[in-house]
C-alpha cells in the first residue's frame, strides 16, 4: 500500500505541474504505458499474498482512475491554453493586400450598347444587327435620301471598290458604301417581316470625320424602329422620354426639338437635361442646360411605300443614338480617341 | 445664318426676352446655334474732340493732338484733362471729332492701347480708323465724327454699334428660312405676329431698253428654271453707306463696294442670291449686242473664278457663257449659283451693270460646290432651291437700291425667261390624320391658322369659303356650319392647301403635320407609350451565349476593346497572313488615310497596334480581346461577308506582381487555360489542340501553335507569336494570341447538359509516372489511358511534368498522372482497382513504349 500511496504522490503533483500537453503524454505513458510504473505495480499483484491482492488491487485501480481523470483535466485545461496561444500567434494583418485575381473589364462602348439594348428589350423589342457594309439603296435610296444629298458625297460617306463589275447608279464609283447609320438593317426586316415591328439596331457605323477629340471615323449606333397600327408621336415621346431617364437617371428631364431627317417625319432631336448643372446652364452643356443625344421622328410614309408596308394602315417611329456621344456625357469622357486605343489604364476603369 | 436682331426689329415683332425667343426658335425648329453680342469689345473707346493739332518735332508725317474725352481723363485736381496723343492719320483737322481708344482699351483686332512714347513724345491712346474699330475697311484715316457727336459718349452707344446676332442652325428641307425675310416670317408664324419688309426704295429713274442690249437663253430648263437679266446704267462704284455697311457686315459678309454689297444686302433680305457683272466686260457683237447664254460646261474647259484660281469644269456643272466671246463660240463668265469670273467682275471703273437674278438647280449646284470645294453664300441658297417666283421681287429691288447708292438709271424693261413655271400642289390634310400621327388634339382649325401664318393658301375642305390671305385673316373655322356631333365632325373635316412658292418641301400630308405639329409645339404632346399586342423583347440563345463569350473571357482577365475595322493592306503580309482567292480585303474608294485604306480581315494587327500603343507607354502586361466583324469579298462579289471573329492578345503577366504572388509572362498554357474555360463555358464538347506541324500559321512560332477543335470542325487558332513578326509591330516583347471564328463557337454550343447523379462511392486514387519520348504528346498518354482504365477509370489528371537529361536521359520526358478509380454502384475492393491499374499501366508501356518510374 506504501508504495500506492508513494506513487500517488510523485505523479499527481506531476500532472498538476505539467506545462504542456506533450509533458502530460509523456507523463501518462510513464505511469499508465505498457512499462509505465502504475502499470508495474499491477502487473506485480500476483505476487502478493492472496489477501492483500483485492485490497491492493482496489487501491491501484482507484490511483489509476483517479490520474486518468486528472490527466484529462489538466489535458483539457492545457489544450485550451495551446490553442489560445496559437490563435493569439496566428493574428494577421489584415491590411494588407488580398491575392489577386484580376478579372477583365467590358469595354465602355459594348456594355452601354447592352445596357440601351437591356431597356429596350424590356419595351418588347429584339435586335436586328445587320451588315457593316452595304449597299447605297439600303444606306441611302431605301431611307429616302435624296440622290444629291451631301452625305451621300465622297466628302461624308466611304464607298468601297464594287467588285460586281455592276455600274454605280448615284453616286460615281460605286453603290457599295460603309453604312453610315444602322437603318439599313431595319430596311431589310421591313421587307421580311409585316408588322408589328419593334426592332433595335446596334452596330458600327462610318463616316468621314478625320479622328479628334470629339469625332471618330468609325462609331457606334442604336437605331430603334416600330411599325405597328396606331403609332403616334406621342408614343415616341414616351418611349424616348423612358429610355432617358432610365440611362441618365429618372431626374433628368427631355426635351424635344423638330429637325429634319430624310427618314423621318416629323422629325425631332432630343436633348436630355444636363445632369451637371441640371439645366440652369454651365460650361458641360455650353450654357443651354440640355444635351443633345439622339435624333428621331415618325417613320415617313416614303419609307413604308420602298417596303410595301401600307402607311395609311401602319404607322412608326424611329430613332438612333450615337453611343459613343452617350458614353462621353455619362462618363465624361474627354477624348472619343481614348475608346480605340486599347490604352490598358483606360479600359481597366470600366 | 447669321441674323442681326437689329435687322429683325425692323420686319417682325420679336418678344423682348431674347432668351425666350432663342428657346422658341430652338422649340420650333430653327436651333440656335449661338447668340453674339456685337459691339462688345469696344469698351474705352469714345468719342473725343481734338483740340489742338501740332506737328512732331521728330517726324513730318505725325502729329501731336490734344484731345478732349471729358470725364474719361481726369487731372489731378479731378478735373477734366486733355489727352496727348501722336497720331499718324492726315485726315482731320483741329476741332473734328473722332472715336478715342483710351489706355486699356483692346481694339477688335486685338491690339491693348498703352501709354507709349512715339520719337520720344509721350502719347496716351489712339485716334482710331473705322477699320481699327472692326465696323468699316476704310484704313486711309481716322474715322472723323459728326461735329454733333457728343464727347466722351461710348462709340459703340454713339454708332448703335450694339447688335446681337443669332447664328441659325437651318436644315436643308428649309430654304426659306436662309433670308431675314424667311426668318421673320417664320418668327411671325410662330408668335402670331404680322412680317413684312420694313424700308420701300424709291423707284428709280428708267432709261433706255434692256432688250437693245442684251440677249438671253437657257439651253437647259432642269439646271436653270428662271433667269432674269436687268441692266442698270451710269453708276458710280464706291463704298457703301454705313447702314449697308452695317447689315452686310451683320450677316457674315465683307463690305466691298457699293454694288456687291447691295446685291448681298438683297440676298440676306430675300433669299435670292443675284449676280452683278461689269456688262461692258461682256463681247459685243458688231450690232452692239451681247449675249447670255446658261449651258452645261464643256468638258475639260477651264474657268478663272474671282478668287483667281483655275477651275477644270466637267459637263455636270453649269455655266453663264457670254455667247459673243471667242468669235461666237462663248467663253465662260461665271458658275452659275456658285461664283463669278475675274474678268467680269464689278471694278471700281464699273459704269454699266447686268444683274443676275435666277433660279438654278440645287443638285447641280451642290454637286458642283463639292466637287470644286467652293461653298459660298450663293451656292448655300441654290442648294437648298430658291424660289423662282420672286426672282423678279428680288431684282427689282435690287436695282431700286443701286440707283439709290450709285446712282444711275434702270433700263425700262426687264430680261425674263422662265420656261418651266412652278406648279403649286394642292394637299389635303386630314384631321383624323392630324391626330393619329401626332397622338395630340390640335383643332384643326388651329391647324389651318399655323400653315396660314406659315404662307400657305388654306381651304377647309367641302366648305366654300376660302381661309386665304395674310397672316392676320382669321382661319377657316372646320366646325362652322358641321352637323351634331363636333367631335366627328372634326375627325372626318379636311383642309385644302396650297403651299406658297418658297416652300418646296411641302409636297405631302405628312410635310404639313410636321409643320403643324413643330409650330403647335412638341412639348404640349403628352407622352404615351406604344400599346402593341402581340410583341415580345426577346434574347435569342445566340445572343445569350455572345454574352457568355464575353464573360467568360473576362472572369479569366481579358480586357475587352475596340479597334478599329480599317486596316492597312500591308497588316496581313507582316504576319504572312493566307487567304483564299474568296477572301480578298474590301478595298475603299475613298479612305481618311492610308493607314485605313481597306477593312481588316484579321482582328489581330490590331489588337497588336493596341498592345506596342501600351508597350510603349510603359504598361507591360496586356490583356486584351476584341470582339468583331472581319471582312472578306469573292473576286466578282457585290457584298463582303461580315464574320465575327473572337481574338485576344496577351503580354506580360495576368496579375501584377504582390508580396504574395509572383508575376509570370504570360504564356501558350495561360491562353489555352482561358480557352478550355470558354469552351467548357459554352458546353462545347470534344475539344481538342492540334498541333500545328506545316508553315500555315507562319505568324506563330513554330512548335507553340495549335488549332483549336471541337470534334472535326475547327474554331481557330492559338499560339506564341514568332518574336520576328511580334518585332514588325514594335513589339519586344513575348505575346500570345488566339483568334476563333464566333459563329464556329456558337454552332460548337451544345445546349445545356443532362445532370449526372452525383458519385456515392468513394474513389481511390492511383499516381503514376512514366517516362518517354518527348515527342509523345501528352494527349495520346490520356487517351491511352482512358481507353485502357475503362468504365472504371473516372478521372486521369497530369499533375507533374519533368525533363532531366542527366537521370532521365535525352529527349525523354517523365509525366506523373493521379487517376481516380470509381464504380457507379459499388464501393471498388482494392483487388479490383489493383487489376484495372495494372492493366492500364500494361497498356500505356506497350502503346507509348514508355517506363515506368
Amino acid at each position: 500500500m506504501k508504495t500506492i500511496d508513494e506513487l500517488a504522490e510523485a505523479v499527481l503533483p506531476r500532472i498538476a505541474a505539467a506545462k504542456d500537453t506533450a509533458e502530460l503524454e509523456h507523463l501518462r505513458v510513464e505511469v499508465l504505458g505498457k512499462k509505465g510504473s502504475l502499470t508495474a505495480l499491477l502487473r506485480g499483484l500476483g505476487q502478493l499474498a492472496e489477501e492483500k491482492r483485492a485490497e491492493f488491487g482496489q487501491a491501484a485501480n482507484s490511483l489509476r482512475d483517479q490520474i486518468e481523470e486528472r490527466l484529462a483535466e489538466r489535458r483539457e485545461h492545457l489544450a485550451a491554453a495551446e490553442l489560445e496561444k496559437r490563435i493569439s500567434a496566428g493574428a494577421l494583418d489584415v491590411t494588407l493586400p488580398g491575392r489577386t485575381n484580376t478579372v477583365g473589364s467590358q469595354h465602355l462602348i459594348s456594355r452601354l450598347t447592352e445596357e440601351i439594348v437591356n431597356i429596350f428589350r424590356g419595351l418588347g423589342y429584339s435586335v436586328e444587327a445587320g451588315q457593316q457594309v452595304e449597299t447605297d439603296y439600303y444606306n441611302f435610296t431605301a431611307l429616302n435620301t435624296p440622290p444629291d444629298h451631301p452625305s451621300r458625297g465622297l466628302q461624308d460617306t466611304f464607298y468601297v471598290v464594287d467588285r460586281s463589275g455592276a455600274q454605280a447608279a448615284i453616286s460615281g464609283e460605286s453603290d457599295v458604301v460603309l453604312r453610315t447609320q444602322t437603318s439599313g438593317a431595319q430596311i431589310h426586316v421591313m421587307e421580311k417581316q409585316r408588322p408589328p415591328i419593334y426592332i433595335l439596331s446596334p452596330g458600327r457605323v462610318y463616316r468621314r470625320d478625320v479622328a479628334d477629340p470629339s469625332h471618330l471615323p468609325q462609331f457606334t449606333q442604336v437605331e430603334g424602329l416600330v411599325v405597328d397600327k396606331g403609332i403616334s408621336f406621342a408614343d415616341l415621346k414616351g418611349t424616348l422620354d423612358y429610355f432617358c431617364k432610365q440611362v441618365f437617371g429618372a431626374e433628368r428631364l427631355t426635351r424635344f426639338r423638330p429637325h429634319f431627317f430624310p427618314f423621318t417625319e416629323p422629325s425631332a432631336e432630343v436633348d436630355v437635361s444636363c445632369g451637371i448643372c441640371h439645366g440652369q446652364g454651365c460650361r458641360f452643356c455650353k450654357g443651354t442646360g440640355w444635351l443633345e443625344i439622339l435624333g428621331c421622328g415618325m417613320v415617313d410614309p416614303n419609307v413604308l411605300g420602298f417596303v410595301d408596308i401600307d402607311p395609311e394602315e401602319y404607322s412608326g417611329f424611329a430613332f438612333g443614338m450615337g453611343v459613343e456621344r452617350i458614353a462621353a456625357l455619362k462618363y465624361n469622357v474627354s477624348d472619343l480617341r481614348m475608346l480605340l486605343e486599347g490604352d490598358m489604364r483606360f479600359l481597366r476603369q470600366f | 445664318m447669321r441674323v442681326s436682331l437689329r435687322w429683325l426689329k425692323q420686319l417682325v415683332k420679336l418678344p423682348s426676352d431674347i432668351q425666350a425667343l432663342t428657346s422658341r426658335l430652338d422649340l420650333t425648329g430653327t436651333a440656335v446655334d449661338a447668340v453674339i453680342p456685337l459691339g462688345d469689345g469696344l469698351e474705352k473707346i469714345v468719342v473725343g474732340q481734338i483740340v489742338e493739332r501740332e506737328r512732331h518735332p521728330d517726324s513730318d508725317h505725325l502729329w501731336v493732338t490734344k484731345v478732349d474725352v471729358g470725364n474719361w481723363a481726369l487731372g489731378p485736381d479731378g478735373q477734366p484733362e486733355r489727352l496727348q496723343i501722336v497720331c499718324g492719320a492726315q485726315n482731320f483737322v483741329a476741332g473734328d471729332k473722332v472715336p478715342v481708344a483710351l489706355v486699356g482699351a483692346i481694339l477688335p483686332g486685338g491690339l491693348t492701347i498703352k501709354k507709349a512714347k512715339m520719337r520720344g513724345i509721350e502719347s496716351r491712346g489712339m485716334n482710331c480708323s473705322a477699320r481699327e474699330l472692326g465696323i468699316g475697311s476704310d484704313a486711309d484715316g481716322i474715322m472723323v465724327l459728326p461735329a454733333q457727336a457728343p464727347i466722351g459718349l461710348p462709340i459703340a452707344e454713339y454708332l448703335e454699334l450694339a447688335d446681337t446676332v443669332l447664328d441659325l442652325e437651318i436644315t436643308p428641307n428649309r430654304p426659306d428660312c436662309m433670308s431675314m425675310l424667311g426668318v421673320a416670317r417664320e418668327i411671325g408664324a410662330v408668335y402670331d405676329e404680322p412680317y413684312g419688309l420694313e424700308q420701300r426704295f424709291a423707284e428709280p429713274p428708267r432709261a433706255g431698253q434692256a432688250a437693245d442690249l442684251l440677249s438671253l437663253q437657257i439651253d437647259d430648263a432642269v439646271r436653270c428654271p428662271r433667269y432674269t437679266a436687268q441692266v442698270i446704267r451710269g453708276v458710280k462704284v464706291g463704298p457703301s453707306p454705313q447702314w449697308l455697311v452695317d447689315r452686310v457686315t451683320a450677316a457674315g459678309a465683307r463690305p466691298i463696294n457699293n454694288i456687291v454689297d447691295v446685291s448681298n444686302y438683297i440676298m440676306f433680305e430675300y433669299g435670292q442670291p443675284l449676280h452683278t457683272f461689269d456688262l461692258n466686260t461682256l463681247v459685243a457683237d458688231s450690232a452692239g449686242r451681247r449675249s447670255i447664254v446658261v449651258r452645261a460646261a464643256a468638258a475639260g474647259e477651264a474657268f478663272t473664278t474671282l478668287d483667281g484660281v483655275r477651275r477644270e469644269l466637267d459637263a455636270d456643272i453649269t455655266c453663264i457663257v457670254d455667247g459673243n466671246a471667242n468669235g461666237g463660240r462663248g467663253a465662260t463668265v461665271a458658275l452659275a449659283g456658285v461664283m463669278g469670273g475675274l474678268d467680269s467682275e464689278v471694278s471700281d471703273q464699273t459704269v454699266d451693270i447686268l444683274l443676275e437674278s435666277a433660279a438654278f438647280s440645287g443638285a447641280h449646284t451642290s454637286r458642283t460646290s463639292r466637287k470644286l470645294q467652293l461653298f459660298s453664300e450663293a451656292s448655300a441658297r441654290f442648294e437648298r432651291g430658291v424660289d423662282p417666283e420672286t426672282c423678279l421681287l428680288a431684282a427689282e429691288r435690287a436695282a431700286a437700291l443701286i440707283v439709290q447708292v450709285a446712282g444711275g438709271s434702270v433700263c425700262a424693261d426687264v430680261l425674263d425667261l422662265y420656261p418651266a413655271p412652278l406648279q403649286l400642289p394642292t394637299l389635303k390634310l386630314r384631321g383624323q390624320r392630324l391626330a393619329a400621327i401626332t397622338g395630340a388634339p390640335i383643332p384643326l382649325a388651329e391647324a389651318a391658322s399655323i400653315l396660314q401664318r406659315l404662307g400657305c393658301t388654306v381651304t377647309l375642305a367641302g366648305s366654300s369659303g376660302s381661309a386665304a390671305g395674310t397672316p392676320a385673316d382669321t382661319p377657316a373655322d372646320p366646325a362652322a356650319g358641321a352637323p351634331a356631333d363636333p367631335a366627328a365632325a372634326a375627325e372626318a373635316a379636311s383642309l385644302d392647301v396650297i403651299p406658297p412658292s418658297f416652300r418646296p418641301d411641302l409636297t405631302r400630308e405628312i410635310d404639313l403635320i410636321e409643320e403643324v405639329l413643330r409650330i403647335w409645339g412638341m412639348e404640349k404632346v403628352v407622352a404615351s407609350l406604344p400599346g402593341g399586342r402581340g410583341r415580345l423583347g426577346r434574347q435569342t440563345l445566340e445572343e445569350e451565349r455572345r454574352q457568355t463569350i464575353g464573360q467568360s473571357l473576362r472572369a479569366c482577365g481579358l480586357n475587352e476593346t475596340m479597334t478599329y475595322s480599317f486596316a492597312l493592306d500591308g497588316d496581313v503580309e507582316k504576319l504572312q497572313m493566307g487567304f483564299a482567292a474568296d477572301e480578298q480585303a474590301v478595298q475603299l474608294i475613298n479612305p481618311m488615310n492610308a493607314e485605313q485604306s481597306e477593312l481588316r480581315r484579321s482582328i489581330l494587327p490590331g489588337l497588336l497596334r493596341s498592345a506596342a500603343y501600351n508597350l510603349s507607354r510603359g504598361v507591360a502586361d496586356i490583356q486584351l480581346y476584341e470582339l468583331g466583324a472581319v471582312f472578306m469579298i469573292g473576286e466578282s462579289e457585290k457584298l463582303p461577308r461580315e464574320p465575327d471573329h473572337l481574338a485576344a492578345v496577351l503580354v506580360g503577366s495576368l496579375h501584377p506582381p504582390a508580396w504574395n504572388q509572383t508575376a509570370r509572362a504570360a504564356d501558350f498554357f495561360d491562353a489555352k487555360g482561358i480557352l478550355d474555360c470558354l469552351l467548357d463555358q459554352l458546353h462545347i464538347q470534344k475539344t481538342r489542340y492540334l498541333a500545328v506541324a506545316d508553315a500555315s500559321l507562319p505568324w506563330l512560332q513554330a512548335g507553340r501553335a495549335a488549332r483549336v477543335m471541337s470534334g472535326k470542325r475547327e474554331l481557330g487558332w492559338l499560339g506564341e507569336l514568332d518574336p520576328r513578326v511580334a518585332k514588325k509591330f514594335e513589339i519586344e516583347a513575348a505575346v500570345v494570341a488566339f483568334d476563333l471564328d464566333v459563329q464556329a463557337l456558337l454552332n460548337a454550343s451544345q445546349a445545356m447538359r443532362a445532370y449526372l447523379p452525383v458519385p456515392q462511392y468513394p474513389a481511390v486514387q492511383r499516381d503514376l509516372a512514366i517516362v518517354v519520348d518527348d515527342q509523345v504528346a501528352a494527349e495520346r498518354l490520356e487517351q491511352v489511358m482512358q481507353s485502357a482504365g475503362g468504365a472504371l477509370l473516372a478521372d486521369v489528371r497530369l499533375f507533374d511534368l519533368y525533363v532531366d537529361e542527366k537521370r532521365l536521359g535525352a529527349h525523354k520526358k517523365s509525366l506523373a498522372f493521379s487517376l481516380e478509380y470509381r464504380a457507379p454502384d459499388r464501393t471498388l475492393t482494392s483487388e479490383e482497382v489493383e487489376k484495372a491499374h495494372e492493366k492500364l499501366v500494361s497498356k500505356l508501356v506497350a502503346a507509348t513504349g514508355g517506363e515506368i518510374r
